[in-house]
């Protein structure tokens, strides 16, 4: 297979969110010897970023946009080992915490957001749905994250997210952090008002977001 | 003898209830608690919503079991109590239903996924809303509606747990979204593909809830009636949750705006009608006087 076949069977693999074809090709690329920068970035990257396009046509449900998160995954978990052996520091986007906020134990579309961030490159640290909002911040403090991601699901819960800004601006973290909210009740408006950094309607839209917002774009 | 469901709503458009969760936090469910615990912990205050939404003229009323699945109590930690949440559940609307209304056993889904996007199997599914279902049966429900699907796997299995149990009628409603080549679940189900396999799987009505406005409602009722022969029911949310200048949470499309569709649902060919998120009694009794209205003319 020569270079442009790689990376386009690379493409299609995640577009297709053909977990097995992902892994195989990432194997291939370190057997070949090939760039492994350039196979992430030209290869499975735009596939993700396709990905992104047929879902917000409408063409891709959750379930394929979860299957090609895992294809990814999947690829990366190949070439991960090879390139912090050669030393190679992936174009990674940094690092996230995560998780529905206390008092609301609806996870669907965090899970979602947490694995395409994980798919794009990101560290993403997940604590799960009903997280007491001081975890958050210990956790950001404890592995150096740039970014925290609320969800809520309720109208009652997504208060909590401005308790959580009110938190940071109580233990002088404010600056420290940006501050991501989304979840069905949650609006641009909404992270206006509680002076939230960003909001994201869904997981397409968070992972363009976090990168925008980690400098990665 | 009052006239079974099924019967009943080849008479005249069946009034359904609104929102529980919102009635049940205005009256002081803390935050993180299972609205279900009330069934025995508060039982008179959920039977005060029912009782607010049959005074509003609801021909039938859901039961405080949204999330009452097995799965779903689990995560509170109350999954052994299963079947006597939902038993309390259907006991309390029955034990304030006037003579001639209707108990709806609510059953929302999981919120869990079924392989490959989760750990679940359709038998597992199955199983934990028998077990709810079996509780909901036994306190009086008259129907049991399966609600607020957004995977059709989930609701087929729903279906399926439900008929393992008990011989009650089964309703189905699924939560879609408006795109613009028309209405899907979260995981792609369509409108038709929907209902042809509810239908085909022996349930008694089916319909949508919940995501759309009563405007968006009139077109996915429409694509529904194209679908199926089956009574169709439709609940839709009043707008989108919006933030007031009291710092509290309200709900975008008011009361005058929402009803002012509902005549436009009864027309696209739903012969349920009831409200979601962001309506209560008041909305119920708006759309009472409507049907009134319109069966003495």
């Amino acid at each position: 297979m020569n270079r442009d076949e790689l990376l386009r069977s690379m493409n299609e693999a995640i577009v297709a969110g053909n977990k097995a074809a992902a892994a195989a090709l990432g194997a291939e690329a370190v057997r070949s010897g090939a760039d492994l920068l350039e196979v992430i970035e030209k290869g499975y990257v735009p596939g993700l970023q396709r990905v992104g396009e047929l879902w917000e046509q409408g063409e891709y449900f959750l379930p394929e946009l979860i299957s090609s998160a895992e294809a990814m995954k999947a690829a990366m978990a190949v070439l991960k080992p090879e390139l912090d052996r050669k030393n190679i520091e992936a174009r990674g986007g940094g690092k996230v915490v995560i998780g529905t906020v206390e008092g609301d134990i609806h996870d669907i579309g965090k899970n979602l957001v947490a694995s395409m961030l994980q798919a794009g490159g990101f560290e993403v640290y997940d604590l799960g749905a009903d997280v007491k909002l001081e975890r958050f911040i210990e956790k950001a403090e404890a592995v150096g994250a740039g970014i925290i991601c609320l969800s809520a699901l309720l109208t009652t819960t997504m208060t909590n997210q401005k308790r959580l800004i009110g938190l940071l601006r109580e233990k002088g973290l404010r600056d420290k952090y940006k501050v991501l909210v989304g979840g069905a009740p949650a609006s641009h408006k909404w992270a206006d008002e509680i002076g939230a950094d960003g909001y994201a309607e869904n997981a397409v839209a968070a992972v363009k977001l976090v990168r925008a917002m980690s400098g990665v774009d | 003898m009052s006239l079974p469901l099924l019967d009943f709503v080849k008479t005249r458009t069946v009034l359904l209830d609104g929102a529980m969760g919102t009635e049940l936090m205005a009256r002081g469910l803390p935050q993180g608690t299972a609205p279900e615990a009330w069934n025995v912990e508060r039982p008179g205050l959920v039977k005060e919503i029912h009782g607010e939404y049959f005074a509003a003229g609801a021909d039938v009323v859901s039961t405080n079991s949204f999330g009452g699945s097995a799965l779903k109590l689990a995560g509170h930690g109350f999954g052994g109590r299963t079947y006597e949440l939902n038993l309390a559940a259907a006991r309390l609307a029955r034990e304030i239903a006037p003579a001639g209304r209707y108990v709806a056993g609510s059953m929302g889904p999981t919120g869990k996924f079924l392989k490959p996007q989760g750990e679940f199997t359709e038998e597992d599914f199955a199983a934990a809303y028998a077990e709810q279902a079996r509780g909901l049966a036994d306190g009086g429900a008259d129907v049991l509606l399966v609600e607020t699907q957004y995977d059709l796997r989930e609701a087929l299995a729903a279906v399926r747990g439900v008929r393992s149990v008990s011989l009650l009628p089964v309703f189905v409603t699924m939560t879609f979204n408006s795109f613009p080549r028309g209405y899907f679940t979260l995981m792609g189900d369509t409108v038709a593909r929907s209902a042809a396999a509810l239908e085909k799987e022996g349930v008694e009505a089916v319909g949508a809830n919940c995501t759309l406005n009563s405007e968006q409602m009139v077109g996915c009722v429409r694509t529904l009636r194209a679908s199926t022969d089956l009574p169709i029911i439709a609940q839709a949310n009043a707008g989108q949750p919006v933030i007031g200048q009291d710092g509290r949470v309200g709900y975008s499309q008011g009361l005058e705006d929402y009803v002012r569709f509902v005549p436009e649902i009864v027309r696209a060919g739903a012969g349920l009608v009831g409200g979601c998120c962001g309506t209560n009694p008041a909305f119920i009794r708006a759309m009472a006087r409507i049907f009134n209205n319109k069966e003495r003319s």
